[in-house]
């Protein structure tokens, strides 16, 4: 019976192993098709405005509304915690604002994206492979990645960056009328940008398009992995906003850690 | 020269042998019915052939470029008739069969159409140019009996009618090996015979496999039985009902076990 | 442009009777608690199914949310050199904000999208209308046991993460600032009690509660077959999400 268990636990290492080496393969074809496709030309640009629209608008309401209730309660929290300890109510916003740009904003974005337009994304492309499509695909002549694929990882890029701005505009507005209203914060002082350095947001830039890249690449793969009927295009569905979410943490985690190495103290 | 050559092919799913050392050949022009109890192994072995699944040993050798025949017809539920079926032409050849090992298994794609190369501008095939995508794409449509349908979305069409748009499709880019994986099935008897008059108007060398014995011994030249993973009995068309494996004759002619 | 406001007025619209439908079925759930009649084997399977598979994922969350916090206070520690405040910085955050917020998304996304898929699915094949005609009720039956599954695991699993966030938070502080990791554990303890965990853990339970409540509500109000399902599971998703930060911040203010 033990012997069971660990042929299990090794068989499913092997499995995780196989599809790690497929994921990264497909976000290599991914990143190769879009940028020759894009230097030779091929820009899908109706594909894209298609995906555009129907992400964005979508999305739009959705992320103002969490990032602006996430803003208002952690400037609650860390003018509590100032207050206890010494008075540093007016640094709140300006460390505030440092905060989002550096991580909250894109990763909280990118999170919210991930259930949004992960889950949509690993919907198509995984009813299309449990109906034949992909093999159809694949026998007209065409490559799914690239014809399914690059047009989101474009739009997905692209609607990252916007809501990720956005989105930190209404975190930090909600937080500020936070502060105002709850701990008397003068806004003029809360909405200072003094502490946010150009690295700072080239840093957060990085991350919006680098997660903007990670939710179509790995909902794209889960939603090619799809199998049976309806079921398993749910499956997918689940693993590819997971995948995401867990793709977005990874990638903040390795960015931040760069991003610190490299800039030295003054992150 | 044959068109497609089969080689000991074996495939595993698992820990079931799902395809055990399958060898047969087929020259162009010719016609292969592949029939067998359901879950024979009898779709995987048209997959292996189109270079969609790699099998496990064994080799697959095709002559010319290949269509297929979806079971579901798998039409591009986002693209109206007119674009499903100028599709190949719009985005490249369908992929050519190769000698040797075939690629590995999905979702990779096969080796042919990654040496076109990602992002290639989509123009039209080598050899075609866009007025005559027009032309062939409604001169497909008209042989198929779907003149007129060139506007509407596949979620508005029968079962049979997107067979025949699927069809279309599989055949408007000229391939030499088209493969018919179920083309009848859930159709009804008039509906079936129309497809394969369709089918016997194309001049390519086809590989049918089919739960519908009669029909496919009618269009077929050759006849294989693939049963537990193996091809049982091969041999021409009109013996298939007198075969003298008892399997084989009891299968073809329904009588009782 | 006026689509633009058209779409975002219909979004609101249907926001607005989805959180009654919502509030509503809060409300039946409250009510098929008295008498307590539970399916206990179904609130075993529950547990199971929703607790058990979701450690791994949990658990690989915690630990680079945990390790994330370290490399954002690396910059104050190393220019104020206040290595004490390391700990107490991490688990402040980790316990009172981050680790319910992201563990309850990771949660949302996991467990409350299964069950919208098999709750949506029970109702397109007509399985719910079947509960009814043995005069079952599908909210004792079904929606009770897994409210109660969901809040339990989801307290369960903010626990382990919790833990795990501090883990990787102690290991980074190593490798990153050259902070002994019992430093990390020491200045935790010193300045955090079991005030700040219980914060963090009101939340998951009410977090648990929402997504699961949430995902019930779109699971059991689903119309028009297999795309309905995939509808109903986004929805669960989104609308889970807005309530877990709509929420994390009331219980912020009222246990200020």
């Amino acid at each position: 019976m033990f012997r069971r268990k660990i042929s299990r636990i090794g068989r499913g290492t092997l499995e995780a192993g196989r599809a790690a080496a497929e994921l990264a393969r497909v976000a290599a074809a991914t990143l190769g098709g879009a940028v020759f496709g894009y230097w030779r030309g091929k820009r899908p640009k109706r594909e894209i405005a298609r995906q555009l629209y129907f992400v964005g608008n979508r999305s739009l309401l959705f992320v103002l509304t969490t990032l602006g209730f996430v803003g208002m309660v952690m400037v609650y929290q860390t003018c509590l915690l100032t207050t206890q300890v010494v008075d540093g109510r007016n640094q709140v916003g300006a460390q505030w604002a440092r905060l989002l740009v550096l991580d909250v904003g894109p990763s909280l974005t990118a999170m919210m994206l991930a259930t949004r337009v992960g889950a949509g994304i690993a919907a198509e492309i995984g009813s299309m492979k449990v109906t034949e499509q992909i093999d159809a695909l694949r026998m007209s002549g065409v490559t799914p990645v690239s014809y399914l694929i690059v047009p989101r990882f474009f739009a997905c890029i692209a609607m990252s960056v916007v809501l990720t701005m956005f989105g930190m505009a209404a975190a930090w507005g909600a937080g500020g009328l936070t502060g105002y209203y709850s701990f008397h914060i003068n806004p003029r002082i809360f909405f200072d940008l003094g502490m946010v350095k150009p690295s700072f947001a080239i840093v957060g830039m990085i991350k919006a398009v680098a997660f903007g890249a990670a939710i179509p690449i790995v909902s794209g793969f889960c939603g090619l992995r799809a199998r049976g009927s309806s079921e398993g295009v749910g499956a997918a569905t689940t693993a590819a906003v997971i995948g995401s979410s867990f793709a977005v943490i990874v990638l903040d985690f390795a960015i931040s850690w760069i991003g610190m190495v490299m800039l030295g103290a003054s992150a | 020269m044959t068109a497609i050559s089969v080689d000991g092919v074996t495939k595993r799913f698992g820990s079931r042998r799902v395809l055990d050392g399958v060898s047969f050949a087929v020259e162009p022009g010719a016609r292969l019915g592949v029939i067998g109890p359901a879950a024979g192994g009898k779709s995987v072995l048209l997959k292996i052939v189109a270079g969609l699944v790699a099998p496990d040993a064994g080799k697959v050798r095709v002559r010319g470029a290949i269509g297929m025949l979806f079971q579901n017809s798998a039409l591009f539920d986002f693209l109206n008739v007119f674009d499903n079926v100028a599709f190949p032409l719009v985005h490249g050849m369908p992929p050519r069969g190769g000698a040797g090992p075939r690629p590995q298994a999905e979702p990779s794609e096969p080796r042919e159409a990654r040496m076109r190369g990602p992002g290639v501008a989509p123009r039209a095939a080598a050899g075609i140019d866009t007025g005559n995508i027009d032309q062939r794409v409604r001169e497909r449509l008209r042989a198929v009996g779907l003149a007129g349908a060139e506007h509407k979305l596949p979620s508005e069409l029968s079962g049979g009618m997107r067979k025949r748009v699927g069809l279309a499709r599989a055949t408007v880019a000229e391939p030499d090996v088209v493969l018919y994986d179920e083309p009848t099935a859930g159709l009804d008897p008039v509906t079936t015979s129309k497809i394969y008059e369709l089918l016997r108007g194309q001049p390519s060398t086809a590989i049918v496999v089919s739960s519908d014995v009669e029909a496919v011994a009618q269009f077929a030249d050759t006849i294989a039985y693939l049963d537990e993973g193996r091809i049982q009995w091969l041999g021409p068309a009109h013996a298939l009902f007198h075969a003298d494996d008892p399997r084989v004759r009891r299968f073809a002619t329904g009588e009782a076990a | 442009m006026k689509r633009f406001i058209q779409s975002i007025g219909r979004q609101t619209m249907n926001a607005a009777r989805d959180a009654g439908g919502i509030v509503v079925l809060l409300g039946d759930t409250i009510r098929a608690l008295f008498p307590p009649t539970l399916d206990g084997r179904e609130l075993l399977r529950s547990l199971y199914k929703m607790g058990y598979k979701s450690v791994p994922i949990v658990v690989m969350t915690a630990l680079f949310v945990g390790a994330l916090m370290v490399i954002q206070l690396a910059a104050f520690v190393k220019q104020f050199n206040a290595r004490a405040l390391v700990g107490w910085g991490t688990g402040y955050s980790v316990l009172r904000e981050v680790g319910p917020i992201l563990i309850g998304l990771m949660f949302s996304g996991r467990v409350g999208a299964n069950n919208a898929a098999e709750l949506g699915t029970m109702t397109v094949t007509d399985q719910i209308d079947g509960l009814q005609a043995l005069s079952i009720d599908p909210i004792r039956y079904l929606v009770v046991p897994r409210v109660i599954a969901m809040i339990v695991t989801l307290v369960i699993m903010t626990t382990i993460g919790d833990a795990v966030a501090i883990l990787g938070a102690m290991g980074m502080s190593k490798v990153v600032l050259d902070i002994h990791p019992l430093t990390v554990w020491y200045s935790l303890v010193d300045n955090l009690g079991v005030a700040d965990f219980l914060h963090g853990i009101a939340k998951a339970a009410v977090f648990g509660a929402a997504i699961a409540l949430s995902s019930c509500y779109y699971g059991l109000t689903v119309k028009g077959g297999a795309v309905g399902v995939g509808r109903a599971v986004n929805a669960a998703v989104v609308s889970s999400a807005v309530s877990i930060c709509f929420l994390d911040f009331l219980m912020t203010y009222l246990m200020a």
